[in-house]
């Protein structure tokens, strides 16, 4: 006999902590806008997104991906940290005892709020050890250089590498097989314990695609 | 604030409210009175409309394990309060950013949609009885629109085979 008295006991029936209406507040005044925890978020400009492609471009040309790896495995870092804080305080669980789904949403709704594009994980590679990761719409991508031969989000892969090595406490690499500024429709990342996706950056720079790359790495995993 | 009181408001600034708009303030007025009686009916008796949903939806899903029943109850009751949140702001929005975005791929996940529809038709029944037919009509399509989103639009024709 399930009684609803005992169900609604429970002090919260948690919703979506990401709504972006209620997690990004502004302040027209000081012209300060901060989430719903009260820490302070920063606009970046697409203005600026470009003139930091450029900058970086005419400053250390070939580095900049590596820069901006560097850059984005600060982020991830710090992402990761407010990410298990403020979603283990609001379901009132630590992350390790959230459901998958739970979490993927979490994930999804915050990366969407940010303003950062759509991200989805495809969890078929599992068996093999990997993991791919697809986003879309990525205002990094949207300001990048275009054909330039050479997947240009290389902030959103460092942010995955340090957010998906601290998630799981192994040493993971993460590398991008396919960018929207090459034409294709979606990036994808795939991420697995570095020795294993190593390969994958020869591959690319051989100039193959997202599935070959996998292929590959999967018949290499097999083997 | 309601946006349709804040339009009026911002109308305003330099002379008085015509007998149009006026009349539209009272209007929302009236209809922010109800939503607001309704709000508090459904805050006062959750138990009430829920006890019955569930004693009900054990009886049609004898076997099924008693903890799924209490998630989806559980979903239905956070479903409710939203509901009726986005009912009283009169913003349908609301329920979509709060809740269903969120909700959606979790009952996807757990493949509960057969008693999702269960669920949602008791509870559709249980408020017919409860509530006015002027307050069904402001909270019932919130939650039509939820279940819709929630499992897909059930088909018109249903085919025997």
């Amino acid at each position: 006999m399930i009684s609803v008295a005992d169900l609604v006991k429970e002090p919260l029936i948690p919703g979506n902590y990401y709504a972006a209406d209620a997690y990004v507040q502004g302040d027209f005044e000081t012209g300060l806008i901060e989430n719903r925890k009260g820490a302070r978020l920063i606009a970046l400009p697409d203005i600026l997104l470009q003139a930091i492609y450029a900058g970086l471009d005419q400053e250390v040309g070939q580095a900049t991906g590596v820069v901006l790896f560097n850059c984005g495995r600060w982020w991830g870092k710090n992402f990761y940290r407010r990410f298990v804080e403020e979603v283990s305080e609001y379901y009132r669980r630590p992350l390790a005892e959230m459901e998958m789904v739970e979490f993927l949403q979490c994930l999804k709704e915050c990366w969407k709020t940010h303003g950062w594009g759509t991200i989805d994980l495809d969890v078929g590679f599992y068996q093999q050890g990997f993991l791919v990761v697809k986003t879309w719409d990525s205002p990094f991508a949207a300001a990048a250089p275009k054909n330039t031969g050479q997947p240009q989000c290389a902030a959103e892969a460092g942010i995955l590498e340090s957010f998906f090595s601290q998630l799981t406490g192994r040493d993971l690499q993460c590398v991008q097989t396919a960018c929207e500024t090459l034409g294709a429709a979606n990036n994808l990342f795939v991420l697995g314990l570095r020795e294993r996706v190593e390969p994958a950056k020869a591959w690319l720079q051989e100039g193959q695609d997202h599935d070959t790359i996998m292929e590959r790495l999967c018949r290499a995993q097999a083997t | 604030m309601h946006t349709e009181l804040m339009n009026l408001y911002y109308k305003a600034e330099e002379n008085y409210l015509s007998n149009v708009d006026i009349k539209v303030f009272r209007h929302h007025i009236e209809s922010l009175r109800q939503r607001l009686s309704t709000y508090e009916f459904l805050r006062d008796h959750e138990i009430e409309i829920f006890q019955p949903v569930a004693d009900a939806l054990q009886k049609q899903y004898p076997t099924q394990n008693p903890q799924t029943l209490e998630q989806v109850l559980r979903q239905a009751i956070a479903l409710l309060r939203y509901a009726a949140m986005a009912m009283l702001l009169n913003n349908p929005e609301f329920l979509q950013h709060r809740l269903l975005e969120w909700l959606t791929e979790v009952v996807n996940a757990h493949q509960t949609q057969t008693l999702w529809r269960s669920c949602h038709e008791l509870l559709s029944a249980r408020l017919k009885e409860m509530l006015t037919d002027s307050e069904q009509d402001l909270i019932l399509p919130l939650l039509d629109h939820a279940q819709a989103t929630l499992v897909g639009v059930p088909a018109v024709v249903s085919v025997q085979s």
